[in-house]
């Protein structure tokens, strides 16, 4: 029979060995626990791609609906058969869960459908390296229409997006820059919204550069340059006005006597295209004007004088 | 005979309103926008996001039902500006000194001179100001729907949900705005360059602070080709500038400021007053290449024939 006093040996090491097993197990616990836990900190699904250029922006949606309600209610309410709606979710299944650096053209057809119009001849206003010039013109004046003038370059001006494969399918912190990826979302969509905005030009079309770069004012590596002008329908379009604008008191780097203007002039009658050119053509040096008025190149003719 | 008049007349006065309503437009104006409640939101996120993010985060949903909840489900003709304030406040953001603009009878060319706001901040660059601009919206009475047939004009009653918004919102621009303030007129406009009653004179200058404020600036500028009605120191201009200095404010006026004249030239290139003395002649336009060529071509061709002449007759 077992002593009354303390353990026998044998039972003292089975308490022991229990007493083992449960500290093993707990260890094993507490590994497993922070094992597990440490995963679910670090994400449950697989991270979203890391790039370069700003991430999609944040309530895209809502930015997009209500830019193309106010397009089509301000605008052009003769375009009121747009289906808004539509064409948001057009846009979004172009790059939803799909690899940002694999975009096609494809991918925004139905988006490009939904969205174009037609555009009245004599208005196309092409650009190069001159944003801010040509879009405070083209505001003030509504004689002249630039991409960003129509439905689908209203709704996507300044505007980012991109996808990814993991959920939710968005990318908001991050998107592919151009020298990433050539098949991003942005890049794609620019070049397909510039082929159809050449493409559905017609009369005479206009195209404002920047003589004050050195660069050159016409780049062969520029959208205009690489897609735009081999877009322009030689049946549609009978002729091309070039503006050369410097910045008021900046260099003339270049200008309509320009090489680079001689070589898009010569690209342009080729495809027989009558060419006209003008250095600082008057309404949009006036523009720049109201920015720089006291400037020598500002002076008016007529001297008024300011009180009497 | 009188009674079968009468009887008419009454018959023809209960047909004539049945008649109307069948009609059914209620009021004269437009009706509420289209997809009001998209435009709203979705201009509100355009601000914050892309067009002044310094704003910093407002939620764009709360802003909107704030703003509906101020005329609907009310008789449209009693909405009061006060009914805003919730909105307006939960869109207000700071208003950087020296960016004020004011003005009157010239909406579209302050929109193109204000820039975007990165010139001047005038209403209409605010958020509260930006997301009502070129809108219309009313209510009805008993019923939480817009009213998309038409809306009451001013005429039609003062208390309509539209210039009782744009009152709110005058008023609190006004209270908001420091520095150097800037005013723009017309001085080509028939109702005179500073219309009172008017937004200006009864809903901003009452609610400028005079302690922010450190100059009144005063443009009025004509149209290119319109009438130079007034002018400052003449008419309402001298009326507003002695209203302004009354109240203690240092008070500038300059005609034609040539900023502004130059945006209206865009119109008017060619107008005498747009003409700059640098401009070089209209024969700089024209063809490029194949004109400078061809003279150049025609010329060699002919010297050679000459030559070739010569030479045969020496020959």
């Amino acid at each position: 029979t077992p002593s009354s006093r303390g353990l026998s040996p044998i039972n003292r090491t089975v308490l022991l060995v229990g007493i083992a097993v449960l500290l093993a197990a707990l260890v094993l616990a507490v590994v497993l626990a922070s094992v597990l836990t440490h995963g679910e900190r670090g994400g449950v699904a697989p991270k979203m791609l890391k790039w370069k250029d700003r991430g999609t922006t944040k309530n895209l949606q809502e930015v997009i609906l209500g830019r193309c309600y106010s397009y089509v209610m301000a605008r052009y309410p003769e375009l009121g058969d747009k289906d808004c709606l539509k064409i948001w979710e057009s846009l979004k299944h172009a790059f939803i869960y799909k690899d940002p650096c694999n975009i096609t053209s494809e991918d925004y057809q139905p988006l490009m459908e939904l969205a174009s119009h037609p555009i009245p001849c004599n208005k196309s206003l092409f650009w190069s390296k001159t944003y801010d010039l040509v879009h405070r013109y083209t505001k003030s004046n509504q004689n002249f229409l630039t991409l960003e003038d129509t439905l689908l370059g209203y709704m996507a001006d300044r505007v980012s997006w991109c996808g990814d494969p993991s959920a939710p399918g968005i990318n908001y912190e991050s998107c592919p820059k151009r020298s990433e990826c050539e098949s991003n979302p942005s890049s794609v969509f620019w070049k397909m919204a510039s082929k159809m905005f050449a493409e559905a030009a017609c009369g005479v079309v206009q195209v404002m550069l920047n003589g004050s770069i050195e660069a050159g004012a016409f780049r062969n590596s520029s959208i205009f340059g690489s897609v735009e002008i081999f877009n322009l329908n030689p049946d549609k379009v009978s002729a091309v006005h070039i503006w050369v604008m410097h910045d008021i008191g900046g260099p003339q780097s270049e200008s309509c006597s320009g090489h680079s203007i001689k070589r898009l002039t010569s690209i342009l009658e080729e495809r027989n295209f009558k060419i006209t050119c003008e250095d600082n053509y008057r309404p949009v040096q006036l523009l720049q004007c109201v920015y720089n008025p006291d400037h020598t190149d500002c002076r008016l003719c007529t001297n008024t004088t300011a009180n009497p | 005979m009188k009674s079968l008049f009468l009887s008419l007349v009454v018959v023809s006065v209960l047909f004539m309103n049945s008649f109307s309503e069948v009609q059914g437009k209620k009021w004269k104006g437009e009706g509420t926008t289209k997809n009001l409640e998209s435009i709203v939101i979705g201009r509100c996120y355009n601000y914050i996001r892309i067009v002044n993010p310094a704003v910093g985060e407002k939620n764009c949903s709360e802003i909107w039902e704030a703003f509906k909840n101020a005329f609907i489900n009310k008789d449209p003709c009693s909405i009061l500006p006060k009914d805003y304030e919730l909105v307006i406040n939960l869109s207000l953001h700071t208003i950087p000194p020296n960016k004020s603009l004011f003005w009157e009878n010239n909406q579209l060319l302050v929109k193109s001179f204000a820039d975007r706001g990165r010139r001047y901040m005038s209403l209409g660059d605010t958020l509260f100001g930006f997301f009502g601009d070129f809108l219309n919206w009313c209510g009805q009475a008993n019923s939480a729907g817009l009213d998309y047939e038409s809306c009451p004009t001013m005429e039609e009653c003062e208390n309509n949900a539209v210039d009782s918004f744009w009152r709110m919102a005058s008023i609190t621009y006004a209270q908001h705005s420091s520095g150097v303030i800037h005013v723009l007129l017309n001085g080509s406009a028939v109702g005179g360059a500073y219309p009172a009653p008017g937004f200006f004179a009864d809903y901003e200058i009452p609610n400028l602070q005079k302690d922010k404020i450190s100059k009144i600036v005063i443009w009025v500028v004509d149209d290119i080709e319109g009438p130079d009605i007034e002018s400052c120191g003449t008419h309402t201009v001298k009326i507003l500038e002695n209203r302004l200095k009354t109240l203690g404010y240092d008070v500038t006026c300059t005609d034609n400021y040539k900023s502004v004249m130059f945006l209206l030239c865009l119109d008017y290139p060619d107008d005498s007053k747009c003409t700059l003395s640098s401009s070089a002649p209209a024969a700089q336009r024209g063809p490029i290449s194949s004109d400078r060529g061809g003279s150049w071509n025609k010329l060699l061709f002919v010297s050679f024939l000459g030559f070739l002449f010569r030479f045969a007759l020496v020959y």
